[in-house]
């Protein structure tokens, strides 16, 4: 089976993620950020060694997301639809293996990546079984 | 025999080993998937059972011996035999006269040619490249480009399709076209070499495994036409700017400006390489982008420290650029060097032409040099503003994180 862990952010953890000054939460100093890569590319480089990875993305930032949606029958674009303190998707991982538990335990170990203060605690990731099938959707 | 070493040698005799199959028997869509076939027997048993002593002679009869079987039992599937005459010039069709030049080398830039064929988008040169030149494996280069193996092997096989179907002969081009072929040859070199060099997301810079290919199959091609500018030109602008590669990221990874990196990081061995290519190109003329690009790497590369570079003649050769490229990113380096060579306020000046361009006005890098040029300038508060503009345009974050920083140093009371 297929699973998708999901995880959040909202614009201003962004902000703090990229550092930016008086962002409302404490930016980032560069050595949490080296280590946030650094946990971020054992964990997916140990999913893809254990041949469980499918796929994984991080997307940017929500203030580059476009929004688009039918006026009078025409797609009309928004950009930056999102408020500031709004959580959406921040970046996924697409994993294949034996058993619901055994993807809750994958997105599990995401709780242990460093952080400064707080953010773990605030921190949470959604797993979420893939419909592949006909046979998956009757589960 | 170690592993390395046999990788090395099959890289190395991939293209050829591909070429005679092709030259002998077309099909380039099916001979592709032989070659890599033997590659990949190779791979496994040479390491153990030892090299033959004629590799390629080995290579290309196993995958000679792939392309029949495959196109066997293709044939019964779908008669392709119709379609090999349009692989065979007449010419081809008979056994070439045994005092034909060995024409491995030819090949291989034939090749490059077929698939950087302008008929194919710029990703599918880059992968048919990387793969039936370069000898790399589907799977490796799906990597190397983050996209799933199965979306990469039909970039692929559609591409392979593309050229069998559009009936391109196996051979040289000929008269005016080839120019704008080589031209093409180097931009996807050069699209490789960038990939590789400024990933385009994620929280690392730097791919090196595509920079070093970029490299390699330069060095291929300017082994093959030692006498072209601009194929010298380009592998000495990989090398001289490759050479800076270790000083670009500081101890967390960050991004770290020219100006500021460590020079004793930079690796000499490359500089001086590229430094006696471009110096050897420069004389012969004509003089195009890439060796305009290697010369302005060279003189970065040269200088002592940031504050002896030479911004007078890294104008001057901007200036030359400008002429034979209209871009709007030198047009940005350009307005740089001018700050450098004349003070802030010149350089300032150059940047208000470019906030009209459409193709650049939306860009980062617009404001994150008039940032830097403004706190040249003394005028902070602007180049604080400046910085977080660019931030916010920018979508990669240790970008961000760099223009933050320098947003930090300037904070006011």
């Amino acid at each position: 089976m297929k699973y998708l862990i999901l995880t959040y952010g909202s614009q201003q953890d962004y902000d703090a993620l990229s550092g930016k000054p008086a962002s409302g939460v404490p930016a980032w100093s560069p050595a949490d950020f080296a280590a946030m890569g650094a946990f971020m590319e054992s964990f997916t480089r140990e999913l893809s060694e254990s041949g469980e990875l499918v796929e994984t993305r991080g997307l940017t930032a929500p203030v580059h997301a476009r929004r688009l949606r039918l006026q009078g029958g025409v797609p009309v674009v928004t950009d930056g639809p999102y408020a500031e303190t709004e959580e959406v998707l921040a970046g996924y991982w697409v994993v294949e293996c034996d058993s619901f538990d055994r993807a809750t335990e994958i997105a599990g170990r995401l709780s242990q990546c460093p952080g400064p203060e707080g953010v773990a605690e605030r921190a949470y990731a959604d797993v979420r079984p893939v419909a592949e099938s006909q046979a998956g959707l009757d589960l | 025999m170690p592993a390395t070493t046999v990788e090395d040698l099959l890289r190395q005799l991939a293209p050829q080993v591909l070429g005679a199959v092709v030259r002998r028997y077309g099909h380039f869509d099916t001979a592709e998937d032989a070659t890599q076939e033997a590659l990949l027997a190779a791979a496994t048993q040479w390491p153990t059972g030892g090299i033959p002593d004629n590799p390629r002679g080995w290579l290309i009869t196993v995958a000679s011996r792939r392309l029949t079987d495959l196109l066997r039992s293709e044939q019964a599937r779908q008669r392709r035999e119709e379609t090999v005459a349009r692989w065979m010039l007449p010419g081809q069709r008979v056994a070439p006269p045994a005092d034909r030049p060995a024409a491995d080398f030819d090949d291989t830039l034939i090749l490059l040619f077929l698939c950087c064929h302008p008929s194919l988008s710029a990703a599918s040169q880059i992968a048919l490249t990387l793969r039936a030149v370069g000898g790399l494996a589907t799977a490796e280069i799906a990597r190397a480009f983050l996209v799933p193996e199965a979306t990469m092997t039909r970039r692929i096989s559609r591409a392979k399709q593309q050229i069998a179907a559009s009936g391109v002969p196996f051979r040289m081009p000929a008269g005016p076209g080839r120019a704008a072929r080589l031209a093409a040859v180097l931009h996807v070199l050069y699209l490789i070499f960038n990939e590789g060099y400024s990933a385009t997301s994620g929280p690392r810079l730097r791919r090196g495994e595509l920079t070093g290919e970029a490299i390699r199959l330069a060095r291929l091609v300017h082994r093959l036409l030692p006498d072209d500018g601009e194929v010298t030109g380009l592998l000495a602008l990989m090398l001289l700017t490759d050479a800076r590669g270790a000083a670009r990221t500081g101890p967390d990874g960050e991004l770290v400006p020219m100006a500021d990196q460590d020079r004793s990081r930079w690796d000499r061995a490359l500089i001086a390489e590229g430094v006696a290519l471009i110096t050897r190109a420069l004389p012969r003329g004509p003089t195009g982008p890439y060796q305009l690009q290697a010369a302005i790497a060279a003189v970065h590369d040269e200088a002592p420290s940031a504050g002896a570079t030479d911004w007078p003649q890294i104008t001057a050769l901007y200036e030359l650029l400008m002429r034979i490229l209209d871009n709007p990113v030198v047009a940005l380096n350009h307005a740089v060097a001018v700050a450098m060579a004349r003070g802030p306020r010149a350089g300032l000046d150059l940047l208000g032409n470019l906030e009209a361009d459409q193709r650049i006005a939306a860009d980062h890098r617009l404001q994150a040099v008039r940032a830097h040029l403004l706190e040249m300038a003394g005028d902070t508060a602007a180049a604080r503003d400046a910085y977080l503009a660019a931030a916010r345009r920018a979508t990669n974050l240790p970008q961000q994180r760099y223009l933050h920083a320098r947003a930090a140093r300037l904070a006011g009371p």
